[in-house]
């Protein structure tokens, strides 16, 4: 439980200084985000696995035993959150993953639309086209399940290529993984079907009245 | 007093040295050798402290109205933010010392020559040359303000009687040249007193002017501006063997120029991958080899180093050699990704060797061996255990830089509390050092210090829990061929030497 509530409170941190370092001068420092979001993803995975594991009523394993390797692809840490009982098993896979992201980051060239990475406000909200999202929510969601039942652990083609609408973000992956699981963090339940809140869908906020602060949270994250 | 960017004042500057921040310089020390750190022992030469107008302004000031952006400044008397030192480079002689600040200035010090009269005055450095290097700009596209932080000085060989330097922001690299003027023409008639020019029908006479001696003025000119060839950040300018060339390296791209052409740039190293969204690693820093032109390294956030062959491709995006230490399980925690991140590489003199430092060590790498450091050095270990809250505040964000003696004997690196380390390679000793206003006095011996990791403390030892955070050295630099090394802390700039028993 204990570690739960460190997790929590580290995403809640790194969130806020994603957020903050969007102010700075100078503008948003890619290094300095790549290392929050990776904080984040391990946070996450923490809080995930504790969380599993706490479901289960083993033991809570002490926090440092606990962290999994932040260079896993983020759906692939969704396998390993469904296989939380190995932690161990993932650090051998970590040398194959490593090698695997070049061919990865080669075969993306073919499958996406190339997108110029500026790292601008603006055209990245207006990139995420709201139609468009709430339609995609939802199957990014069946397709994350799926895997997770699953438990694959070759690369899946399809995974590799992330909505179009997306690919202009920095981390848009984490911004899918926010959307996921962050309303269940925030108030503290297990969402069951989580609340989601594209955050460019600025035209619909009558559909989510709750979620104002995971609002400006995620499109925080997203507006990178 | 307002400073002008091209009059040499160091004679008012020694005088201001004497004041408020420095006591007067005692007894001459003997001028050391070639030794480790362990034998001999360091000695304050000079605090520098050059004050920004605006801080001048503000010793006057009340406190309220002075500029003060960060909390932990009110520590330092007079200072502002935009006086933070951010780099600090010899010039290949040793001459000549540049820093660079927050607020966009260069600050050149010299050293002062050897004379009879004052022979304790060898060894120290004064100013030399103030200019204004980069203005803060603004990307209207991007609607992004560039910071005009002076991230890395780069000194180029010297090939007549003026000097050269490399200076960057995060977008804009900078050649400044810096040249010294003792003689100025006169007994032109072309103008009258008031200084209009006359009338050419008034002029009767041809007059050829003369060379007459005037003070000595030194005079910094922007003669290449490089720009507009970098989306992300520049952390790291390299200048090359060949003299013609230099990199400059962003997150995720190198550029390759030449001093001759501002207009175009070659990207020699591209890890931008086609989707963003699979961005696992950035560049962190890059130097060339100090011998081969064709070779240079860079590192990255994930704790590898890059050595590329310029020969192999024009694109060097596959490298020649690539080292990786595995990570150490035990070591496992849950920020250990983002201390592994290498701040800052460093190759030896001879070029045999490359030093990389990340958060809590400092490596040694062989050239010849991939596989692991053949050397590594803990700088802080103590910390380790303190990762979260130095997450919290920003600290393990921290980029410190390391640097070569100039035999590759002895490696120094900064760390928190003003403390700053040296490790001998050869006696494996190393040392602690505080580069501090209230512990040292000029030409006083420093002390050398300890941090008690647990347990008993014992007297003039430093708990963890009670280090000062934000008094970090990340900035130092070592003379290329004698013991003397320059410390960056905060606003001050340290000279120390090393003084042989």
């Amino acid at each position: 439980m204990e570690v739960q509530k460190e997790a929590q409170r580290i995403m809640t941190l790194s969130v806020w200084k994603m957020y903050h370092s969007r102010m700075q001068r100078g503008g948003l420092r890619l290094h300095r985000s790549l290392q929050l979001s990776l904080v984040m993803r391990s946070a996450r995975e923490l809080y995930l696995s504790a969380k599993v594991e706490a479901h289960e009523q083993t033991e809570v394993p002490s926090l440092p035993a606990r962290s999994p390797d932040p260079r896993l692809h983020p759906l692939r840490e969704a396998q390993a959150a469904a296989e939380a009982a190995s932690p161990d098993g993932e650090q051998p896979c970590s040398e194959p993953m490593d090698t695997q992201e070049a061919p990865r980051a080669e075969e993306t060239p073919a499958r996406c639309t190339p997108h110029p990475a500026k790292v601008s406000r603006k055209r990245r909200s207006s990139s995420l086209s709201d139609g468009g999202d709430a339609g995609l929510v939802p199957s990014k969601k069946a397709r994350l399940e799926e895997e997770a039942e699953e438990g694959a652990s070759s690369e899946v083609p399809d995974r590799l290529q992330p909505p179009p609408a997306q690919a202009e973000g920095a981390f848009p992956n984490l911004a899918r993984v926010l959307q996921r699981r962050f309303s269940g963090l925030l108030n503290c339940s297990p969402a069951a079907s989580p609340t989601v809140s594209p955050p460019a869908c600025e035209g619909k906020p009558a559909c989510r009245p709750a979620d104002n602060m995971l609002n400006v949270l995620v499109r925080a994250v997203v507006a990178f | 007093m307002v400073l002008q960017p091209n009059e040499r004042r160091y004679r008012d500057w020694s005088h201001r040295r004497l004041g408020p921040w420095c006591s007067p310089t005692g007894s001459p020390a003997p001028l050391s050798c070639e030794t480790g750190c362990g034998e001999g022992s360091w000695i304050l030469v000079c605090r520098l402290l050059v004050p920004t107008q605006v801080s001048l302004l503000s010793m006057e000031e009340d406190i309220d109205t002075r500029k003060i952006n960060n909390s932990f400044l009110r520590d330092h008397s007079y200072a502002t933010e935009a006086d933070i030192i951010s780099t600090v480079e010899f010039n290949h002689t040793g001459e000549l010392l540049a820093t660079g600040d927050k607020g966009g200035r260069v600050v050149i010090f010299q050293r002062e020559q050897e004379s009879k009269n004052q022979v304790h005055r060898r060894g120290e450095y004064n100013v030399y040359s103030t200019f204004q290097s980069h203005e803060p700009e603004f990307d209207y596209l991007k609607s992004l303000e560039i910071e005009e932080k002076i991230n890395k000085i780069r000194w180029l060989p010297q090939q007549n009687a003026a000097y050269f330097l490399l200076s960057t922001n995060d977008k804009t690299v900078k050649l400044w040249k810096v040249s010294e003027r003792d003689k100025r023409p006169e007994g032109y008639n072309l103008k009258d007193e008031e200084g209009r020019l006359r009338d050419p029908a008034t002029i009767t006479t041809l007059r050829v002017p003369v060379l007459r001696p005037m003070d000595l003025m030194v005079e910094a000119t922007p003669r290449r501006v490089f720009a507009n060839a970098h989306t992300y950040h520049i952390n790291s300018i390299s200048v090359n063997s060949d003299y013609e060339t230099y990199m400059s390296a962003d997150d995720l791209r190198i550029n390759l120029w030449n001093f001759e052409i501002t207009n175009q740039s070659f990207n020699i190293v591209d890890i931008k991958p086609a989707n963003m969204e699979e961005l696992t690693e950035v560049i962190t820093a890059a130097e060339f080899h100090p011998h081969h032109c064709n070779t240079f390294v860079y590192s990255s956030s994930k704790g590898t180093i890059r050595l590329c062959d310029m020969r192999a491709s024009a694109l060097c995006d596959r490298h020649t050699k690539f080292f990786e230490e595995p990570e150490d399980p035990s070591n496992r925690s849950f920020f250990s990704e983002i201390i592994s991140s290498i701040s800052d590489v460093k190759f030896s003199h001879s070029g045999r060797y490359i030093m990389t430092r990340d958060y809590l060590t400092v490596k040694v790498w062989d050239l010849n061996m991939e596989n692991r450091p053949i050397e590594t050095y803990q700088v802080h270990d103590y910390l380790r255990s303190k990762l979260c809250s130095l997450y919290e505040n920003d600290c393990i964000f921290d980029k410190f830089e390391c640097v070569w003696n100039g035999s590759d004997s002895v490696i120094m690196t900064g760390s928190y509390n003003n403390f700053f380390r040296m490790f001998d390679r050869n006696t494996k000793r190393d040392v602690t050092l505080e580069a501090s206003r209230e512990n040292s006095k000029p030409r006083a011996i420093l002390k050398p210090r300890k941090v008690c990791v647990g347990g008993k403390r014992r007297k003039d030892e430093i708990s963890v829990d009670s280090l000062d955070f934000s008094k970090k050295i990340l900035h130092t630099a070592w003379h290329p061929s004698e013991n003397i090394i320059a410390v960056a802390a905060t606003n001050n700039l340290y000279i120390f030497q090393d003084k042989v028993n």
